[in-house]
């Protein structure tokens, strides 16, 4: 198959036209109203504040997206994203308070440093125990889900720490656009998508990890580290919900244990959505990304379009399934095709 | 009813504001009148019953105002499904890019929304908050119990079922809401007054019914020595399952909010005593005060005080009709007629 043949008939090409259908309709469908300072009429979806904000909105689900997508490629679940969004935030806010008045940069740095280390051990913590105990990710990942968020609560004593002034300076800037564009969260989140699909298809780690969930058993004959693996995708999970943790917090301006309760359905939702089989060996980082952004742009479009807000639930439900099947038929139509172009061996390798 | 409810919401908007003009006042401008107003509303959750009848006491000012001012005032609801200050942040940034003139909200982390009302404050749109204020941010008033208080009282009025002796138990639902902490520590103030009193212990949980209730059994289980609960929420009354559970000869129970499920506790003596908030009027008051405020370009005070109402048998029947005329539909008919 040529390569642009590849590209068109690849998923995330499938969710990009999917994605650009909901915001084509969106943008037709929203209205318009008044704009405050010059009376002009402004499209209530298709305006730059808009499309900021639902990308932001997007940024810290994706982020997450993308770990727990590394961790569905090698065949496992990560339920603690969410707690360890939680943890690390707490313990930013909790250790910049008690260091007092810091530099910009410093605090900007140590605030970071501390974010991304929670995740990685968090992250490292989860690997070592699946690993260690051969107990499934789902159910110790289910415990720290608990643990994790626990640590959060007894070490905050449940308060809802605000992170300094710098932090959230960095995380607004408008690097140049107009007042009330925040465009970071969303820049990171490109970012990250971009390492992610290096990562993934570049490198000698990254095919490792599909290897280890689409077979195990050949890894294993071949010999790949499946230990170190099976650790080093969940530290990279753990990092990733760090990263996220010191965005959103920054951006939002506080920490707290309750912080991303519910998140790892939306993050794992996103990533399944965006191609990550649950049976591994399948999934990608941009996919994870168009998988987040299709499922805010759903969320977005019950409130634009001034649905009842209480249909929320039921809409994101359908839709993650909705998208689960397309993808479903549209893989098994490609298998058939294939097949038919194969011929009669073909049909036997396929039936 | 209804209309001598709104009367009585008025009548108290209007001694709170201070302005003694009635609200069919002109806009302020002639340009603004036959125009459209539009307030976004983010209560906390919208599978509280209590932000449900606030949304209908802001729907009722909004056509109230609108007939009055000939303008189309409009309450758009977008209160996300469960507690999330992350959620509400941004669909405050949400209500600005959509045009909203201005917001009323009660705060599930004022930390997580502090930033996103300045912003919006700064980008030309005011907001109100009420129930839960945010207290370093620029909104410009808020409506709500003070929350120490509240607790003080709810444990006052233990202390007197209790003639002032007594190992009690806090219920405090969600940890991290800063005004249940507040309302925690105003019971835990008031109890340190009475020297016979101890507290076994604060317990925390989900906010439904179901949880809460599962809560007050299992402490009950936990602490036999439980005499009283100090309820900061109603949640756990939400339910019929504490009519059985809670002997009213060995355990009294105060606790805030009176809505409809709450109202058989009271008339068989479980609770003797509700103190209720005028939920209705979270919503009803705070679309007065933003349209006097941003529409009539009133001055307005920054702390609206909302007093509790005691309900007990005396008054079960007056209080019912009352929460009829909110637009709860479950009000046993039992206690309409009384």
């Amino acid at each position: 198959m040529s390569r642009m043949r590849r590209l068109l008939a690849s998923q995330e090409t499938g969710l990009v036209i999917v994605v650009g259908l909901v915001t084509l309709a969106l943008a037709l469908l929203a209205g318009s109203h008044p704009d405050r300072q010059t009376g002009a009429l402004v499209n209530n979806f298709w305006n730059s504040h808009t499309l900021i904000q639902t990308a932001t909105d997007a940024s810290f689900f994706a982020i997450m997206a993308i770990g727990a997508t590394v961790v569905i490629i090698s065949g496992g679940i990560d339920l603690s994203v969410g707690s360890i969004y939680a943890l690390a935030g707490v313990s930013m806010a909790l250790l910049l308070r008690a260091a007092g008045p810091l530099p910009p940069f410093q605090t900007i740095l140590f605030g970071l440093v501390v974010c991304l280390g929670v995740g990685l051990l968090a992250g490292l913590f989860n690997g070592v125990l699946i690993t260690g105990l051969k107990v499934h990710p789902f159910i110790i990942t289910l415990g720290t889900m608990w643990m994790l968020r626990g640590v959060a609560f007894v070490a905050s004593k449940a308060e809802s720490i605000l992170v300094p002034e710098h932090l959230t300076r960095v995380a607004k800037a408008s690097l140049g656009l107009p007042e009330g564009l925040y465009p970071v969260p969303m820049l990171a989140m490109l970012a990250i998508a971009a390492v992610g699909t290096v990562y993934l298809k570049k490198t000698v780690m990254g095919r490792h990890v599909f290897a280890f969930g689409g077979n195990l058993e050949a890894s294993r004959y071949a010999g790949l580290p499946l230990r170190r693996i099976q650790i080093g995708v969940f530290a990279v999970s753990g990092l990733l919900a760090g990263l996220a943790a010191f965005l959103g917090a920054s951006f939002y301006g506080s920490a707290s244990s309750g912080d991303a309760q519910g998140y790892e359905l939306y993050v794992i939702a996103s990533a399944v959505v965006g191609g990550a089989s649950l049976l591994g060996g399948k999934g990608s980082a941009m996919g994870a990304l168009l998988g987040a952004l299709l499922i805010v742009l759903i969320r977005q479009s019950i409130r634009t379009l001034h649905f009842d807000q209480n249909n929320e639930w039921i809409v994101i439900g359908c839709a993650i399934i909705g998208a689960v099947v397309v993808d479903q038929w549209s893989t098994r139509l490609a298998a058939r095709r294939l097949s038919g172009r194969a011929g009669p061996a073909g049909n036997l390798q396929n039936p | 009813m209804r209309a001598f409810a709104n009367t009585l919401a008025m009548a108290t908007m209007l001694s709170v504001v201070g302005c003694g003009k009635t609200p069919d006042a002109k806009p302020a401008t002639q340009a603004e009148a036959g125009k459209k107003f539009t307030i976004a509303m983010i209560a906390k959750s919208s599978t509280n019953p209590v932000f449900l009848a606030s949304r209908t006491g802001a729907e009722a000012a909004a056509k109230q105002l609108s007939d009055s001012l000939h303008i189309a005032v409009e309450v758009v609801w977008l209160t996300p499904p469960q507690e999330d200050g992350q959620i509400q942040a941004q669909r405050i940034q949400q209500a600005v890019n959509d045009g909203a003139n201005a917001i009323l909200i009660s705060c599930s982390d004022a930390g997580k929304v502090t930033g996103a009302i300045n912003d919006a404050v700064d980008r030309g749109v005011p907001v109100m908050t009420f129930d839960s204020d945010a207290p370093q941010s620029k909104r410009f008033a808020f409506y709500g119990v003070d929350d120490a208080k509240t607790g003080a009282q709810v444990m006052s009025e233990l202390a007197k079922l209790l003639n002032g002796k007594g190992k009690v138990a806090i219920l405090a639902g969600n940890q991290n809401a800063p005004n249940l902490q507040h309302r925690v520590q105003g019971a835990k103030d008031e109890a340190a007054k009475y020297p016979g009193i101890s507290i076994a212990g604060v317990f925390n949980h989900i906010e439904t019914p179901q949880d809460a209730a599962a809560e007050v059994i299992r402490a009950g289980n936990a602490y036999p020595d439980i005499s009283g609960w100090a309820m900061i929420g109603g949640w756990a009354l939400f339910t019929r399952a504490l009519l059985t559970d809670l002997d009213p000869a060995r355990i009294k129970v105060a606790s805030v909010d009176a809505l409809p499920a709450q109202l058989e506790y009271v008339d068989k003596g479980v609770v003797p005593v509700l103190l209720a908030q005028s939920v209705y009027q979270w919503g009803f008051i705070g679309v007065h005060t933003i349209v006097e405020k941003v529409v009539l370009k009133k001055d307005v005070p920054t702390m609206i005080p909302m007093e509790l109402v005691r309900v007990t048998r005396d008054n079960l029947g007056a209080w019912a009709r009352q929460l009829r005329d909110w637009g709860f539909t479950d009000v046993a008919p039992e206690y309409l007629n009384r």
